[in-house]
């Protein structure tokens, strides 16, 4: 999967997470400027954890690391 | 679907806040009721707020509406075709600046006063001096949650703001009866009940016995933190909880601190209970979203071994909230207390206290996050805080709200008269604040 296929997968699921339209999150926009609190961020770990089979609430992510959901599609990347 | 503006079908979660109020009525001196305060840099025109207040309130006939049900025994919300009694706004003016005592004195007694009539959902009132004023709307929960409260304010700054109200407030509300699916909510019924069971099973949470008497009003703390303390708190959270995890950092906080509490009293219980809102908002059409309730609950179990520690309490709190998330039992309660409507209300407040023997939790817990009040102005005054002050169903009769709003993070605990004591609150506080800006464990 590359990242920009993982990037439109994550656009599409924060977008019903955050109550949005998908055209409305930009993938370089970061998370905490989404109107996304703690509840709702968990709820995109576990969309994360459901779609790439990848169970991120316990690693050591940064700030840097969920810069923008273009910098999370690189990390998914990564990973898988 | 029902699209109707004289009749709103009631939620599961609409169903089980109508349980609380008459919970509430029956325990207390009031229904279940909060109060959302804005501390403003300016005297208000009170007169031009009374008359703006009495325009948009009696605009949307849904505020003066009262509980029904249909041939099919379905809960509705039955609207009037006009609203037409003004809300009540109540003044106090001072001649000097009040001392803060006095002021959350005034606010304890608009939040515990009990509305006027079965169709009155909204009061007001004015504290004012020749520098500043606060301005606070107690509202029925039953017409609003937390977040609905702040967006309906938003709506009355931004009607101010342009010629004409920007919306119709005769609302065609699409509803559901909810009367089909039946097996996709005995799922999640299913679901509930075995979560519930298992606290129910695992040991009695630890709680503060409810005082006697069923006239008692709530008292409230307020701890605001300054904008410089507030980034503290915050950068303190991201180092000791991660990324985005302010809620389960200052929950983990509170608890420390009402440990101190419960070892001082000789609590003996071996778990906290916390159950914690979830804004649950579908997101389709803002403005019917301002009106009832659109919350659903998480349940923190924590035993008091895992206390101690806050990086192990941070932890196990987070894997919590992750897996009960990940487990859908959020959505899975809001879908199955759709059952629970067929219950007459009495029926209802005894099945909700009959899985935990009476004693319901520990404490509440909120985090609103940054407020859905999005202008910097309310009348004209710039506004230098705002902040809940809800009641809190008894049992537990003890609830902490936290929120975000211009830079500042407030925390305001909310008890029923008498169940603390005035040391054991400034206790409690002591502890929170010394956490919160020293980061002591």
């Amino acid at each position: 999967m590359t990242v920009q296929e993982i990037e439109e997968k994550l656009v599409q699921g924060i977008a019903s997470i955050a109550n949005r339209e998908v055209s409305a999150i930009a993938p370089e926009k970061p998370f905490h400027e989404l109107g996304i609190d703690s509840l709702g961020f968990v709820e995109i770990l576990v969309f994360i954890e459901k779609t790439f089979q990848l169970k991120l609430i316990a690693s050591d992510l940064t700030k840097q690391d969920f810069e923008t959901i273009h910098s999370v599609a690189s990390y998914i990347s990564r990973k898988l | 679907m029902l699209v109707s503006k004289r009749k709103r079908y009631l939620s599961g979660s609409d169903w089980v806040i109508n349980c609380l109020d008459r919970m509430m009525k029956n325990a207390t001196n009031a229904g279940n009721m909060s109060q959302i305060v804005l501390v403003l840099a300016a005297p208000v025109d009170e007169h031009e707020l009374r008359e703006r207040l009495n325009g948009f309130v009696k605009s949307f006939p849904v505020l003066q509406g009262r509980v029904s049900r249909d041939l099919k025994l379905a809960p509705y919300w039955k609207i009037p075709k006009h609203a037409v009694n003004d809300p009540l706004l109540a003044v106090h003016r001072m001649d000097q600046s009040p001392a803060d005592g006095s002021i959350v004195s005034l606010l304890e007694r608009s939040a515990n006063a009990p509305f006027r009539g079965p169709e009155d959902h909204l009061a007001f009132q004015v504290i004012t001096d020749t520098e500043r004023s606060i301005v606070s709307m107690t509202f029925d929960h039953r017409i609003f949650d937390a977040r609905g409260a702040e967006l309906f304010l938003d709506l009355f700054q931004q009607s101010l703001q342009s010629s004409a109200l920007p919306i119709d407030g005769v609302i065609p509300f699409a509803s559901s009866s909810a009367l089909t699916q039946w097996s996709k909510k005995f799922l999640a019924g299913r679901n509930v009940n075995r979560r519930i069971i298992a606290l129910a099973k695992a040991s009695e949470p630890e709680g503060l016995p409810v005082p006697t008497g069923t006239d008692r009003g709530f008292r409230y703390r307020l701890l605001s933190f300054s904008p410089q303390e507030t980034v503290g708190i915050y950068d303190r959270a991201y180092q000791e909880a991660g990324y985005l995890m302010e809620s389960p950092f200052l929950l983990s906080v509170i608890l420390q601190s009402l440990q101190e509490l419960f070892r001082s009293r000789k609590g003996t219980a071996s778990s906290y209970l916390i159950p914690v809102t979830m804004d649950l908002r579908p997101g389709k059409d803002q403005l019917q979203e301002i009106f009832f309730n659109y919350v659903s609950y998480l349940f923190y179990q924590v035993p008091v071994r895992s206390i101690a520690g806050r990086a192990g309490l941070i932890a196990l709190l987070k894997e919590q909230m992750y897996e009960l998330v990940k487990s859908g039992f959020p959505r899975d309660l809001a879908e199955a207390s759709l059952l629970t409507r067929i219950a007459p209300l009495p029926v209802l407040g005894k099945l909700l206290n009959l899985p935990m023997k009476g004693k319901m939790a520990t404490c509440a817990f909120s985090h609103l996050g940054k407020s859905a009040y999005r202008s910097s102005e309310f009348m004209g005054a710039k506004i230098d805080n705002l902040y809940h002050m809800p009641r809190v169903p008894a049992p537990p009769g003890l609830g902490f709200f936290s929120n975000y709003f211009n830079g500042r993070l407030n925390l305001v605990i909310s008890f029923i008269d008498g169940l603390l004591e005035d040391k054991e609150l400034s206790m409690i506080e002591q502890g929170i604040r010394a956490r919160f800006l020293t980061g002591s464990d």
